[in-house]
């Protein structure tokens, strides 16, 4: 491994499980505003008069889902703090993935595309979805340095000799159906010598 | 011989002194003579007064001018003569040279109208043959573009037949492809491609 991804395994601890609902940087970011809030109104409660709460935050399903996979009770101040360090270490240094469809993807396509990069990729990619209907089919990858065609059109531009080579075998068919369909020439019978 | 010679000039000699004094005899008479030739000479003048009288005068002078009139007449007539002559030649030359002059116009004339209908023709074939050429020269230069056009738009078709498929597939059935069809597809590729994306994803700052 190298020093990068040294530094970067040392940010984030593995300890987490990163749910596969939180697929981006605006879940990340969502959920350290729900966290922000949620300690504040904790940390506000202790201070406030009985009987004199203000409404209670709401937690998305997110957050739960995030705090339930990870075992950790959102009421112990502790258990925060650790989610919140997590979250900003995604949110600075989780590897992001920006993948580029023909179509707006539903949300079981992308859960099952982010399955595939966390376990195959890194444990904590992040992606971005974008659309570009340019692409027949297949998808586009940017990564921090570099950009993967993997649409049906690059496909067709790596298999291009098939084409050329069907092109051919349908060029040369009609001339060889022409020659079929032509008449057979008479010949004239030659006279013969007495 | 001399007596006679001695004789005869005597008598030459008797001769002619009686000669001379039978003219000085007729000289000493001739002084009466003149008066008489005085009136012969009068007598003659009055002869020839009246023969030469008026009527005969008058009659030399009819006859003079019968005879001048008819010098006259015949001098102008001989005049006319040689007027009319003169002004048929002059007429006859004036016409010669008239037609001569007229002709070599003409001819002239002529041989300009066909120098310039030659001018004409020649400039009309060039013209012509100037157009032949130019429009050889453009259906070349069409077929050379169009060629080169042909050319141009099938070696673009060749370099670009992926993305013209890539067109027409997405242009007849794009919207007709589910994504969730291609996941497929889709994670097959990002297969294939896994360890660029890790290399690049884990060696990224």
């Amino acid at each position: 491994m190298s020093a990068v991804e040294h530094k970067q395994d040392a940010a984030i601890s593995r300890q987490f499980v990163l749910p596969t609902l939180i697929f981006g940087l605006p879940e990340v970011r969502r959920l350290k505003r729900e966290l922000e809030s949620l300690d504040d109104f904790l940390r506000q409660s202790t201070i406030r008069d009985p009987g004199r709460q203000p409404q209670l935050p709401r937690l998305s399903r997110l957050c739960e889902a995030l705090a339930a996979e990870n075992g950790l009770n959102l009421l112990q101040e502790a258990d925060r703090q650790q989610l919140q360090a997590f979250l900003g270490s995604l949110e600075g240094q989780a590897p992001t993935l920006h993948i580029s469809f023909a179509a707006d993807p539903s949300s079981a396509f992308t859960a099952k595309i982010v399955t595939w990069l966390r376990t195959q990729i890194h444990p904590y990619a992040l992606l971005q979805v974008g659309l570009q209907p340019t692409i027949a089919a297949g998808c586009i990858v940017r990564t921090a340095n570099k950009e993967f065609d993997l649409s049906l059109g690059q496909e067709f531009i790596k298999h291009e000799n098939l084409l050329l080579q069907a092109f051919e075998a349908e060029a040369v068919l009609p001339v060889a159906q022409a020659a079929e369909a032509a008449p057979p020439q008479p010949t004239i019978p030659t006279a013969e010598v007495a | 011989m001399s007596i006679w010679w001695l004789a005869l000039v005597i008598g030459a000699i008797v001769s002619m002194g009686s000669g001379f004094i039978w003219l000085a005899l007729q000289l000493g008479g001739a002084k009466p003579r003149k008066k008489a030739a005085d009136s012969f000479e009068d007598a003659a003048k009055e002869d020839v007064e009246h023969i030469f009288n008026e009527e005969f005068r008058e009659e030399l002078r009819n006859r003079g001018r019968l005879h001048f009139e008819k010098i006259l007449g015949e001098n102008a007539m001989f005049l006319q003569q040689d007027l009319r002559l003169t002004t048929a030649q002059l007429n006859d030359y004036m016409k010669g040279e008239i037609s001569k002059d007229l002709k070599e116009a003409f001819a002239n004339y002529q041989n300009a109208i066909t120098d310039a209908k030659q001018l004409a023709v020649e400039s009309i074939e060039k013209t012509k043959t100037a157009i032949d050429e130019e429009r050889a020269g453009l259906v070349a230069l069409l077929e050379k573009e169009v060629g080169e056009e042909k050319e141009r738009r099938i070696q673009q078709f060749d370099t670009h037949l992926a993305q013209i498929v890539n067109h027409y597939v997405l242009a007849a059935i794009g919207n007709q492809i589910d994504l969730n069809d291609q996941l497929e597809y889709i994670l097959n590729e990002l297969e294939a491609n896994k360890a660029a994306i890790i290399k690049d994803v884990r060696g990224g700052a």
